[in-house]
C-alpha cells in the first residue's frame, strides 16, 4: 500500500458531491507516515491520540462485543478525566476511542478498518477471529497496528507472520492445556467426554487439552462431539455423552444459553461429572447459578481476571474502581456478565504502559513499545498472572490459573480434587 | 394497485424538468452514456481513497444483487440463497489464488463452479413452486456454513482464507484502491451490460411471462421449468462473479461471509433498490454497503435500530424501491397518470405487463409465495 | 436403547420450541397470506415486556398475560399503520418490510435492554420426571402441553368459527371478502394481533431455555419456517407434527448417520422438505390450494 501523501482534488464532479453525502469523513490524512521517523503518524497530535475499534455491537455476538468497547472506553475515560496520559515523548495526551459495529461480518470489519485506518493511530480491542483476520494482511501492508485484540487465534501472536499484530487474551490452546495439566496430575483415573464448538475456538481448546493429557496414563477420552454456535439446543449431545459414563466433561463452549442448558440437561439425566468451562462462559452469576452448577462435584475454569460478581472481590479496590468507571465512562450501567469487559479494561491499562514507553508519536515506535511490556500486573489481574508482550509466539496474556467454582465465585486450585 | 399511489405521493412530477421526449432522443442517450463513461473513468482518479474502497464494495454487492434480480425480480422465483453463490465464488477464487493459478482461469472457475452448483440446485428446486423454492434456497447458506467448516482443508475452516491478488501493476501509476475500483468497474460493467441485454431480449420476455403466470407461459409454448432453471443458473453465475470481486476487494472470506442473515440482507437490498431493475441493482448494492456505514457514523451502538428504521422508511415512501424514484423523476410529467411505472418495478415493458395482474386476484393468492 | 428413546424425547422438546413460533407464522399466513419474518422478533419483544414487568414485582403469570395483551395491540397497530400499505402490492416487498421490522425490533430491544443474556423465569419447574430410564423435565412437558392446547385452539378457530372463516376469506381474497360485507381492515388487524399474541406465548415458553436476548429466536426461525412448509401452511396440527418430526429426526441423524453428524444435522429438515414436497406439494397436512389461471 502506498504511504505517501496524495493530493487528490475531489472537486467539481457531481459523483463526488453526491457521494460526500453518504461517505462521511473520508479525508485522506497523511496515509501513514511511519517510514519517515519522527514525523507524527495519523491519529496522534500533541494533546490527543485516537484509537479505532471494529467489533460486533449488534447481532448475536453483540453482548461480548459491546464489552470490548466499554472496558477500554471506561479506562481511558477515567484517565482523560484525570488529565490524560503522559507519553514516552514527554507530552500528555488524552485518548479518544472510535468504535464501529461490524456485526461479526468480515466484510464489514474490513470496511470499518478502511474507514478508520487514516484517522486513527492504532486499531485495538476488537472481538472475533474472522473479523480480525479479514483486515490482518491489509493492516500489515498499511503498517497500521492491530494491537491487543480479543481473539485466541495463535496467528496474531506470531511475530513473523503478523508483524503489526498482537493478541491480548491467551490463545485457546493455552486455556485447554492448563486444565489438561491439572487433570493429568490427578491421582485418579478419569474418563473424559469432550463437547466443543465447531470452529477454531473449540478446536483450539481441544488441541491444547489433548496435548497436555497425551502422555497421561490416567486419562481416557471416551467420546468427542461438536455443536454449532447457531444451534438452539445441545440436549442430544449431552444425552449421547452421558451414556459414556464419563466422570469429566471438557466443554469448550462459547455460547451462554447453551452452556446453561448443557449444565441443566446433564442434571436431568442424572449425569454428574466434573466440568471444565472456558474463561468466557464461566460467569458465576450469568451461567453457573442458572445452570445449577452446585450439583456437580466440581466446575473448573481458567482465568486471569478477577470476576467482579464474585463476593471475594466485592471490596477489591481494582474492582470497585473498575465498576464505577464502567458505569460513568463506558456507557455500561449493569455489572458485566461477560469477562470481555474486564479484559478490555486491562487492554486499556496495557496500552497506557505502551504509551508511557513510546518515545516518538509514530506507529513504528508504538509497535516497538508494544512488544516491550514485561511482567505488568494490570488492574483486575489475578495473582500469578501478568501481561508479558516480549515472548514471541504468545499473546500479551499467556498465563492463566485454573479455578474451581465454590458456589458463589471461584477459588484458584493447584490440583484436581 | 396499492403502490400506484406511491407515484402521486412522491414529489416527482414537479421535480421533473426536461422536456418529455428529451431523454428519448438518440443523441441525448449517446451523450448520456458517454458522460457516464467519462465519469466512471475519471472518478477513481479524483476520489479519496476511502471513497474508492467503498465504491468497490458497492460494486461487489451490486453484482450480487443483480444476480438475485435475474431470478427474483425478473423471473419471480424467490431465492434466499444468493449469498451462497457469492461465498462459493469467493472460495473458488481464494483457492485458485493460493495455488497460483492464472487469474483468468481463476475468474472462469469462479463463474463456472457456482453456475454448475446453481444448475444442479435449480434442476431439483424448480420442480417445486413458490415457497418451496424459498425453503430449498434458504438451505444453501444454512447448510453452506457448516459445510465450509467441514471442508476445512480447502476452505481454511472457521478461520477463513486470505488471498491477495496483487495491487496496481508497476508502471500504471495507479494506487491500489484506484486499480481495484477499475477492475470492479470493468468486470461489473460487463456483467451489467450483458445482463441488461439479456433481460431486454427474448429471454427477458420469457422470464417476465413466467413471472406473470406460469400457465399462460405454458400455453404460449414457454416452459416455465426450463426458464426457471435458466434464470437460477444465470443468477448463480453472476453470484460467482460477485464472489470473485468480493475476494478481489475484501481479500478474505470465511464461513460467516455466507451466513443466512447476509442472504436476507441481500434480498432486502434488492427490493429497496428496485426489484426487476438494472439501476435498482446498483442502488441495492449501494444500500447494502452504505447504510451500515452511515448508521455506524450516526451511532455505532444503535446500528440495528437505525438500519431497520431506514429500511422501513424507504419502503414506506417508495414501495417500488429507490429505482422507482429515479423513474418517476425522469418520466414524471409525461406519464404522471399511469401509475404502473412504480407499481411494477421494472424497466422493461413486457415484465411490467406480466407483473401487474389486471384485477389483483391471482396476485393475492401468490402472496404465500414470498 | 435407553439413549435412543432419550434422543427421541429430547427431539420432541426441541421440536416444541420450533412449533411455538411456527404456529404464529401459520396464523399470520392464514390471516393475511404473508410470511412474517418479524414474528420471532415480536415474540422476543413480548418476552422482554413480561421480563421487565416481573423485574418490577409483577407476578410471572400476570406479566405474561399483560405481554400477550401488549402483543395483540402491537400486532394490530403494526398491521394497520405499517403492513396495510404493502399488503396488496408486491408480496416480496411486504416480506422485506417484515425483515426491516425484525431488524428494527431487534435494535430497539438491544437499545432498551442491552444485548446481554437475561434470565427469564420459567412457568414450569425444571424438575425431572423419569420413567423407563428416560428423563424429561417438567418444563419440556409443560411447554409441549401448552403448544398442543394452542394448536387445538387454532385448528378449532380456523375450522369451526365464523371469525376463523372470515380471517381466511380475507387472506385468500380481500376484494371479494369486502364485497361480501366483511370488515377486511379490522379482520387483518385481528389476524396480526392474534398472531402476535400467540408469539408472546411462544416467547414466554422458550425464553427460560434460550435466555432472553434480542436475537433469541433468530436461529429457531429457520426451523420454524421449515416446519411451516413441511407441515403445510394451512394446518396447525401439521405444523406442530412437522416441528416434532424435525426435532427428532435431526437428533437421530446426528447420532446414527455418521456422514451427517452434529455439524450438518441442520440439513435434515431441508432434505425432508425436498422429499416431501416432491410427493405432496401442499405439505404433509396442507390442503391443495386452487390456482386460478
Amino acid at each position: 500500500m502506498n504511504t505517501h501523501l496524495r493530493s487528490r482534488r475531489a472537486l467539481g464532479l457531481a459523483v463526488a458531491s453526491a457521494l460526500a453525502l453518504a461517505l462521511p469523513a473520508c479525508a485522506e490524512g497523511g496515509g501513514g507516515g511511519s517510514r519517515s521517523s519522527g514525523e507524527a503518524s495519523p491519529g496522534i497530535t500533541d494533546d490527543s491520540v485516537t484509537l479505532g475499534i471494529t467489533t460486533p455491537l449488534s447481532g448475536t455476538t453483540a453482548g461480548p462485543g459491546t464489552c470490548t468497547v466499554a472496558g477500554v472506553k471506561a479506562y481511558f475515560g477515567k484517565k482523560n478525566a484525570d488529565g490524560g496520559i503522559e507519553f514516552g515523548d514527554g507530552k500528555t495526551r488524552k485518548v479518544e476511542i472510535e468504535a464501529l459495529d461490524d456485526t461479526y461480518d468480515p466484510q464489514k470489519a474490513k470496511a470499518n478498518y478502511d474507514q478508520l485506518k487514516n484517522d486513527v493511530f492504532a486499531m485495538t480491542a476488537g472481538l472475533g477471529t474472522p473479523t480480525n483476520r479479514a483486515w490482518r494482511e491489509a493492516a500489515i501492508a498499511d503498517e497500521v497496528p492491530q494491537a491487543l485484540i480479543m481473539t485466541g487465534d495463535p496467528l496474531f501472536s506470531d511475530t513473523d507472520e503478523s508483524p503489526m499484530q498482537l493478541g491480548f487474551v491467551p490463545i485457546y490452546q493455552n486455556e485447554g492445556e492448563a486444565f489438561g495439566k491439572l487433570l493429568a496430575g490427578s491421582s485418579q483415573d478419569h474418563k473424559v467426554a469432550i463437547l466443543s464448538q465447531n470452529d477454531d475456538f473449540g478446536e483450539g481448546y481441544v488441541e491444547g487439552f489433548k496435548s497436555a493429557v497425551e502422555d497421561a496414563d490416567n486419562i481416557e477420552i471416551v467420546k468427542e462431539l461438536t455443536y454449532e454456535a447457531t444451534d438452539t439446543s445441545v440436549d442430544a449431545q449431552i444425552t449421547e455423552l452421558s451414556s459414556t459414563g464419563a466422570d469429566v466433561i471438557f466443554n469448550a463452549m462459547s455460547v451462554t444459553p447453551l452452556t446453561i442448558a448443557a449444565l441443566q440437561k446433564a442434571q436431568q439425566l442424572n449425569w454428574k461429572p466434573s466440568w471444565f468451562l472456558p474463561s468466557n462462559t464461566s460467569s458465576p452469576g450469568a451461567i453457573l447459578q442458572p445452570g445449577g452448577a452446585t450439583a456437580y462435584p466440581g466446575v473448573y475454569s481458567v482465568s486471569f481476571a478477577k470476576a467482579p460478581a464474585s463476593p471475594a472481590f466485592a471490596q477489591d479496590e481494582d474492582v470497585v474502581e473498575y465498576l464505577a468507571a464502567l458505569k460513568q465512562y463506558g456507557d455500561y450501567p449493569e455489572p458485566p456478565a461477560f469477562p470481555h469487559c474486564q479484559w478490555s479494561w486491562m487492554v486499556g491499562a496495557t496500552l497506557e504502559q505502551v504509551f508511557m514507553k513510546m518515545e516518538e508519536p509514530t506507529r513504528a515506535s508504538f509497535m516497538e513499545a508494544l512488544r516491550s511490556v514485561k511482567d505488568f500486573e494490570a488492574p483486575l489481574m489475578l495473582p500469578d498472572t501478568s501481561v508479558n508482550t516480549t515472548e514471541d509466539g504468545q499473546p500479551a496474556v499467556s498465563t492463566v490459573v485454573v479455578q474451581k467454582y465454590n458456589g458463589k465465585g471461584y477459588d484458584t486450585v493447584e490440583s484436581f480434587q | 394497485m396499492a403502490s400506484a399511489s406511491a407515484v402521486q405521493a412522491t414529489p416527482s412530477p414537479s421535480a421533473a424538468s426536461p422536456a418529455p421526449s428529451f431523454t428519448e432522443r438518440p443523441w441525448v442517450r449517446r451523450a448520456g452514456a458517454l458522460l457516464l463513461l467519462v465519469v466512471l473513468v475519471v472518478a477513481p482518479l479524483v476520489l479519496p481513497q476511502f471513497a474508492n474502497e467503498t465504491l468497490a464494495r458497492v460494486g461487489v454487492f451490486a453484482v450480487a444483487v443483480l444476480g438475485l434480480n435475474v431470478v427474483m425480480g425478473y423471473t419471480g422465483q424467490v431465492s434466499l440463497g444468493q449469498i451462497f453463490f457469492l461465498g462459493l465464488g469467493a472460495y473458488v477464487t481464494a483457492y485458485g489464488v493460493q495455488h497460483d493459478w492464472n487469474v483468468v482461469v481463476v475468474f472462469l472457475l469462479a463463474c463456472v463452479v457456482p453456475a454448475v452448483a446453481g444448475l444442479v440446485v435449480a434442476l431439483a428446486a424448480a420442480r417445486l413452486g413458490g415457497l418451496a423454492i424459498a425453503m430449498v434456497t434458504i438451505a444453501l447458506p444454512i447448510v453452506g456454513v457448516p459445510l465450509a467448516k467441514r471442508l476445512g482443508d480447502v476452505t481454511g475452516g472457521s478461520q477463513g482464507i486470505s488471498a491477495r491478488m496483487g495491487g496496481a501493476p508497476e508502471g500504471s501509476g495507479l494506487y491500489n484502491d484506484q486499480w481495484t475500483l477499475y477492475v470492479v468497474l470493468v468486470i461489473g460493467g460487463i456483467v451489467f451490460l450483458l445482463t441488461r441485454s439479456l433481460v431486454r431480449g427474448k429471454f427477458g420476455r420469457a422470464f417476465a411471462i413466467v413471472k406473470g403466470n406460469e400457465h399462460v407461459a405454458s400455453s404460449m409454448g414457454i416452459s416455465p421449468y426450463r426458464y426457471k432453471v435458466l434464470a437460477f443458473t444465470i443468477a448463480s453465475l453472476i453470484g460467482g462473479v460477485s464472489g470473485f470481486l468480493y475476494m478481489y476487494v475484501i481479500q478474505y472470506t470465511s464461513p460467516e461471509t455466507m451466513s443466512f442473515g447476509h442472504s436476507i440482507q441481500l434480498l432486502a437490498a434488492m427490493v429497496i433498490g428496485g426489484a426487476g431493475s438494472i439501476v435498482g441493482s446498483i442502488l441495492g448494492g449501494a444500500y447494502y454497503v452504505l447504510v451500515p456505514q452511515l448508521t455506524n457514523e450516526i451511532d455505532a451502538s444503535l446500528t440495528a435500530l437505525l438500519q431497520g428504521a431506514i429500511l422501513l422508511a424507504v419502503l414506506f415512501v417508495l414501495p417500488g424501491g429507490l429505482a422507482s424514484l429515479l423513474r418517476a423523476v425522469t418520466r414524471g410529467r409525461r406519464r404522471s397518470g399511469a401509475g404502473n411505472g412504480a407499481a411494477a418495478p421494472s424497466t422493461t415493458p413486457p415484465s411490467t405487463a406480466g407483473s401487474a395482474p389486471a384485477a389483483g386476484e391471482p396476485e393475492t393468492e401468490r402472496h404465500g409465495h414470498a | 436403547m435407553g439413549t435412543f428413546v432419550q434422543l427421541v424425547v429430547d427431539g420432541l422438546s426441541t421440536g416444541s420450541v420450533y412449533a411455538a413460533i411456527a404456529l404464529a407464522i401459520v396464523l399470520v399466513n392464514q390471516a393475511t397470506g404473508l410470511i412474517n419474518f418479524a414474528q420471532g422478533g415480536m415474540a422476543v419483544l413480548a418476552a422482554y415486556v413480561a421480563w421487565a414487568l416481573t423485574n418490577r414485582g409483577v407476578p410471572l403469570v400476570l406479566a405474561i398475560l399483560l405481554s400477550i395483551v401488549f402483543s395483540f395491540v402491537l400486532g394490530a397497530v403494526v398491521e394497520r399503520y405499517l403492513m396495510r400499505r404493502f399488503e396488496r402490492g408486491d408480496p416480496d416487498t411486504a416480506v422485506v418490510v417484515t425483515i426491516g421490522l425484525l431488524t428494527l425490533i431487534t435494535g430497539v430491544a438491544g437499545w432498551l435492554w442491552t444485548y446481554n443474556n437475561q434470565s427469564f423465569p420459567s412457568l414450569f419447574p425444571l424438575d425431572t420426571v423419569s420413567f423407563l430410564g428416560v428423563s424429561v423435565s417438567i418444563r419440556s412437558i409443560g411447554t409441549t402441553l401448552v403448544i398442543v392446547v394452542v394448536m387445538a385452539l387454532l385448528q378449532a378457530l380456523f375450522v369451526g368459527t365464523k371469525l376463523g372463516l372470515a380471517l381466511r376469506a380475507v387472506a385468500i381474497n380481500p376484494q371479494s371478502a369486502s364485497y361480501s360485507g366483511l370488515p377486511v381492515g379490522r379482520l387483518l388487524m385481528v389476524g396480526w394481533g392474534l398472531a402476535a399474541a400467540l408469539g408472546a406465548v411462544a416467547g414466554a415458553l422458550v425464553a427460560p431455555q434460550l435466555t432472553l436476548t434480542p436475537g433469541m429466536l433468530d436461529n429457531a426461525l429457520v426451523y420454524a419456517l421449515a416446519a411451516v412448509i413441511l407441515g403445510g401452511l394451512t394446518s396447525p396440527v401439521g405444523v406442530v407434527v412437522a416441528a416434532w418430526i424435525i426435532g427428532v429426526l435431526e437428533n437421530l441423524a446426528a447420532v446414527y448417520v455418521p456422514f451427517i453428524g452434529y455439524d450438518l444435522k441442520v440439513a435434515v429438515p431441508f432434505i425432508l422438505i425436498f422429499v416431501v414436497l416432491i410427493v405432496r406439494p401442499q405439505g404433509l397436512f396442507g390442503r391443495k390450494t386452487v390456482v386460478r389461471v
